[in-house]
């Protein structure tokens, strides 16, 4: 009886991974679609002109379906799971933990169908969604909250494993975040300028950071059969990323009519960022020391090792492109969009890969063949270095270009081989995301499928 | 042995506290203060047609290629003058952005104050602009056989025109160019 009650739940826990991971695969499909339609607009700029294929529209489908369909989907999947493994115990309310995935869904769907009609909420990036939409995506990433916290409340330990802590604090966070952004009473002219500074950084920093953190944390531990280096490293990152990034968004309007005093705070606490950034990447290094053997035999661990890598690179860049001397070049630019793809793709989607490839199999049992992982692997993450390269030094050219006081038009023409490299390497990524779907489908439908084969009578 | 913070409940609720704390301190106060800013002298409200050409410049995302933000910078004064918290007291949604792909649009009812030249550059800014990158909005215009009373047509150049026809503004496309007409920034007067 105890044995098939294990069963049973090990089942439903894959079902409910499965469903997560396939979601969140059909919206990065969907919304990288649309990112290299967008990328090739630039060299072929009458490329589909449509209202609903057009360049204003389809910006902010890609920057949300990635961002809330994808990624928040698969970290919220992945957060319940990884609750209920590292705590022994079985998922807490597992029917809102269904409902959150539909909910989730339902605003990607209203989302993205608003925003190609040209209803937004204003423009403000990464929250383009009408406030109803980010209202029904809230309350599903309340439930994924409810559900993460539940089963953690139900481990059989004291101690709150490293990887809950992240999670959980991620949740927190983005739902205050949330709600900060939905009320508009103090979002007037300039105003609006400083929440959307606040908001926009935090989105990122506060959720993804938090969540793929908590899933390195738990994944690393597991495919290394080792325990993390240091769990109060791990705490001390926690707390420093949670105080000192908060302050930091208004490094997206260095120059602007914001406060000059809330502008330098953003600069200092950028640089602030480093002990966090410093912590967390020497922690899973660490974590791996020696084990390098293992990771060029496994097929996860290469994704920590690139999304390690991008955490470091990323995250530091970022801290060095706050200063205003460099901001005075490189704001505006695209050397922007190369950065923003070096943290969400090379770090936060690196890791939800290494992640998958490391708990989906463990759960449904079924592997994908290693060979077209390599294949998801290299193309992925020669792609996005391409990607990060041929758009800073394009963005450069750009910075160049302005200041040295020459038509506008110029930095357009220096800057356009660039942006159609940027499109080859989106499309390097586009066919990485195809072989990871075709993974996805190897590690969960068949799996359905034997489970049905078996439970006919012979 | 017991340690305190191994308990979930303090996590949560310390997490709260740590971060609503910080976002009121670093979010919500400082945009309450800043959404009471004065506008600019001389900076007038938005008429009725230009509202509206504001919302389609929203619909269409304009502002992720273009600015509304000068900056104290040698560089940005092509654009026109700094930029100043006042400039926006009327401008709810804030369309400052953060990508400059086409030129800052601060000042342009000022720079480029041609509507002809505007319905031209939407309908099809290569025909203008060579290099241009900007992508075309023909919806915002009809193609009739021939013009109505009362209908703004578009002198488009040959090779961008359509074979047979006249292009004919929409209300929206005068909406938008009444849009970037009313955008001039007001005189601060002269500064020590």
């Amino acid at each position: 009886m105890i044995a098939d009650a294990h069963e049973s739940e090990s089942r439903a826990q894959a079902a409910l991974l499965s469903a997560y991971i396939a979601s969140a695969t059909f919206w990065l499909i969907v919304t990288t679609a649309v990112g290299v339609l967008l990328s090739f607009k630039f060299p072929f700029p009458d490329l589909a002109t449509s209202p609903y294929l057009s360049f204003g529209r389809l910006r902010p489908i890609h920057t949300n379906g990635t961002f809330y369909g994808f990624a928040s989907v698969a970290l919220c999947g992945l957060s319940i799971y990884i609750a209920a493994r590292s705590s022994g115990t079985g998922i807490f309310a597992k029917p809102v933990a269904w409902l959150s995935l539909a909910l989730m869904n339902v605003a990607a769907i209203a989302g993205t169908v608003t925003l190609d009609l040209g209803m937004n909420d204003g423009s403000q990036e990464y929250r383009e969604w009408l406030w109803w939409v980010r209202l029904i995506f809230l309350i599903g990433v309340g439930c994924s909250a409810v559900v993460t916290a539940g089963t953690v409340a139900r481990r059989a330990e004291r101690p709150i494993y490293i990887a809950n802590w992240y999670t959980l604090g991620g949740f927190t966070f983005v739902t205050v975040l949330w709600i900060v952004a939905l009320i508009p009473s103090y979002q007037v002219g300039v105003g609006q300028v400083s929440l959307q500074a606040f908001y926009m950084h935090n989105a990122v920093g506060m959720w993804f950071t938090f969540v793929a953190l908590g899933a390195a944390y738990y994944s690393l531990p597991k495919l290394l059969n080792r325990p993390i280096y240091s769990y109060s490293l791990g705490v001390l990152a926690f707390w420093t990323n949670a105080v000192f990034y908060p302050v930091i968004g208004a490094h997206h309007y260095e120059f602007s009519p914001l406060p000059w005093w809330l502008q330098t705070l953003a600069i200092v606490f950028s640089v602030g960022m480093l002990i966090p950034v410093f912590a967390g990447t020497a922690n899973l290094l660490l974590t791996t020391r020696g084990g390098w053997d293992i990771v060029r035999r496994s097929y996860a661990l290469p994704f920590f090792a690139a999304g390690i890598a991008y955490y470091f690179l990323g995250s530091s860049q970022g801290t060095f492109e706050a200063l205003r001397t460099a901001q005075a070049y490189w704001h505006f630019t695209s050397f922007t969009v190369g950065h923003s793809h070096a943290t969400m793709y090379g770090f936060i989607t690196f890791i939800i890969w290494g992640a998958v490839y490391a708990l989906l199999p463990l759960a449904t049992g079924r592997q994908p063949s290693l060979l077209l992982t390599g294949v998801h692997f290299w193309f992925a993450l020669v792609g996005v270095t391409l990607y990060v390269l041929v758009l800073s030094i394009g963005g450069t050219l750009q910075g160049i270009e302005w200041a040295s006081g020459n038509p506008f038009i110029n930095s357009v023409e220096a800057a356009a081989p660039f942006w159609l490299a940027r499109a080859v390497a989106g499309t390097m990524m586009f066919i990485a995301h195809l072989v990871f779907a075709y993974n996805v489908y190897v590690m969960t439908v068949p799996q359905r499928r034997a489970a049905a084969a078996k439970a006919q009578p012979a | 042995m017991s340690r305190p913070m191994d308990r979930l409940w303090v996590l949560l609720t310390a997490s709260f506290v740590v971060y609503a704390c910080l976002a009121l301190l670093t979010g919500v106060i400082p945009a309450m203060i800043l959404s009471n800013t004065k506008p600019t002298p001389g900076l007038s409200p938005l008429d009725a047609q230009a509202a509206r050409g504001r919302e389609i410049y929203v619909a269409e995302g304009c502002s992720y290629c273009h600015t509304q933000q000068v900056r104290p910078l040698a560089q940005d004064l092509v654009f026109g003058r700094p930029s100043t918290a006042g400039d926006y007291a009327y401008a709810t949604p804030q369309l400052l952005g953060t990508e400059r792909t086409g030129p800052d649009l601060s000042n342009i009812g000022s720079r480029q104050p041609s509507a002809v030249w505007n319905y031209i550059h939407l309908y099809e800014p290569r025909a203008v602009v060579s290099e241009s990158v900007m992508p075309a909005y023909p919806w915002l215009f009809v193609v009739k056989d021939r013009a109505a009373p009362g209908d703004v047509t578009v002198p488009v150049p040959p090779g961008y025109a359509p074979a047979h026809g006249v292009v004919v503004a929409t209300p929206d496309a005068l909406a938008l160019v009444a849009y970037l007409r009313s955008l001039k920034q007001p005189s601060l007067g002269r500064t020590k």
